[in-house]
């Protein structure tokens, strides 16, 4: 019965992949790879990554599918549609995919046999064969019951750092590639639909408070600053499809300070771990995870509104 | 090692994310519009992304250094994709086009109606 479940999913998937890519309408096609998205949320869940599924639903299938149809929207309706032509890359893409899937296959199933040897020798080998062991193995020794959290705040604070300054490079480098002019503007709904003020006073409320609560919840549960920022920026990309904020030019001082909250607050408690003789990214305790958490709920909340808006910052109100 | 030998619903994924990074590559390539080329590029990612988390999961506890290794590589695809979206529209600006073959080395062909610019 939940092999039966996992393999509909498989075919949803691969169905839904196959829509996004060979689909004829570009719309189309961006409404399958939202749904794909869905479904993949529900496939992570299944296989027992429920952080994951979360993240998926929020920020691969909710935000990346509202920027690909943003920019839809700005870019494709003046776009005449023709046949494509047939190109030499076009013409070896169906053999290379053909080798690409056969290459995963054969390297997830040498995966999976890894793992067998390593269970056959385990009575042998006191020490964890793996990273994910070890941090099991270390976790009743911290305050924090969620694994992923503890790997994300405390054993690889590191590449949570740099995934942030990921993210604002990203806000960087597009802010130069729109090269400062103001941004196309994306059609809004008419604010004065009396429905749209209704839906707004109920769902924005309510994303900020699911998203403090997987903030909440991510120290001992699934959740945690990058889904519960992702869920708050949901909120804000509603108000700036509903016109009640809009993108400027340029960003106010406030503005700037909270999208690098998130990164300074996490680099001042690793610096000032190393000042007190303790080892880079000693945090001191739950306080300084639950303060390092919010500042990049914050700032991921806001870096992921703006990437959407397209602008340096944002203003209340319509133009 | 033979897929028999694996637990069924490990098997069940890795063929899907096999299948997934294989229509991925085949829409890479095949596609001409550039928003159809991130599309795929994203089907890529989110297929190699399966492929970590079902090799995380084969021990029956999930390994929880990739799954924060995967929540890392989604902010990043969504940077990615957003950085890209911007290039896009600075490239429509600048060209009036988001196809690809307008920058290769394809001449525009006078008598196709769709090769002029809008």
């Amino acid at each position: 019965m939940t092999l039966a479940l996992d393999a509909l999913l498989a075919l949803a998937l691969l169905a839904l992949a196959l829509g996004a890519v060979a689909g004829a309408a570009l719309f189309r096609s961006i409404v399958m790879f939202i749904v794909f998205g869905v479904v993949l949320a529900l496939a992570w869940g299944r296989i027992g990554a429920p952080d994951l599924a979360l993240a998926e639903a929020a920020i691969g299938a909710g935000l990346t599918g509202a920027l690909l149809l943003v920019s839809y929207r700005r870019l494709v309706r003046t776009t005449p549609r023709r046949t494509p032509r047939s190109r030499p890359a076009a013409r070896l893409a169906l053999p290379l995919g053909l080798l690409s899937a056969a290459l995963v296959l054969g390297l997830g199933a040498s995966g999976f046999g890894l793992e067998d040897t390593t269970t056959a020798g385990a009575g042998t080998v006191a020490v964890p064969s793996t990273a994910g062991q070890a941090v099991l193995a270390e976790m009743a020794s911290l305050p924090l019951d969620n694994p992923v959290t503890a790997v994300l705040l405390i054993f690889r604070g590191y590449d949570t750092l740099l995934e942030l300054t990921v993210l604002l490079a990203a806000y960087l480098g597009a802010r130069l590639a729109l090269g400062g002019s103001p941004p196309l503007s994306a059609r809004s709904a008419p604010a004065a639909l009396p429905m749209v003020g209704a839906l707004l006073a109920i769902v924005v409320p309510l994303s900020a408070l699911v998203s403090l609560h997987l903030l909440h919840a991510g120290s001992d549960a699934p959740g945690g600053a990058f889904q519960g920022g992702a869920v708050l920026a949901a909120a804000g990309v509603l108000l700036v499809l509903s016109g009640r904020l809009r993108a400027i030019g340029s960003a106010p001082t406030s503005q700037r300070l909270l999208l690098v909250l998130g990164t300074l607050t996490f680099l001042g408690f690793a610096l000032a771990a190393r000042l007190v003789g303790a080892a880079l990214f000693t945090l001191p305790g739950m306080w300084a995870i639950y303060l390092i958490e919010s500042a990049l709920l914050l700032s991921i909340a806001l870096t992921l509104v703006l990437l959407f808006a397209a602008g340096g910052g944002l203003a209340w109100g319509r133009e | 090692m033979s897929l028999l030998m694996m637990s069924g619903s490990g098997a069940v994924y890795l063929l899907a994310a096999a299948g997934i990074i294989g229509i991925g590559v085949y829409g890479l390539l095949s596609a001409d519009h550039l928003l159809r080329k991130l599309l795929a590029m994203n089907l890529l990612g989110s297929g190699v992304l399966l492929l970590l988390v079902t090799l995380a999961s084969r021990g029956g506890t999930p390994d929880p250094v990739s799954h924060a290794l995967v929540l890392t590589g989604l902010v990043v695809t969504v940077s990615v994709t957003a950085f890209a979206l911007a290039l896009l529209d600075r490239l429509y600006r600048e060209t009036g086009e988001i196809r690809i073959d307008a920058a290769s080395d394809d001449p525009p062909d006078p008598a196709d109606p769709a090769d002029a610019k809008p």
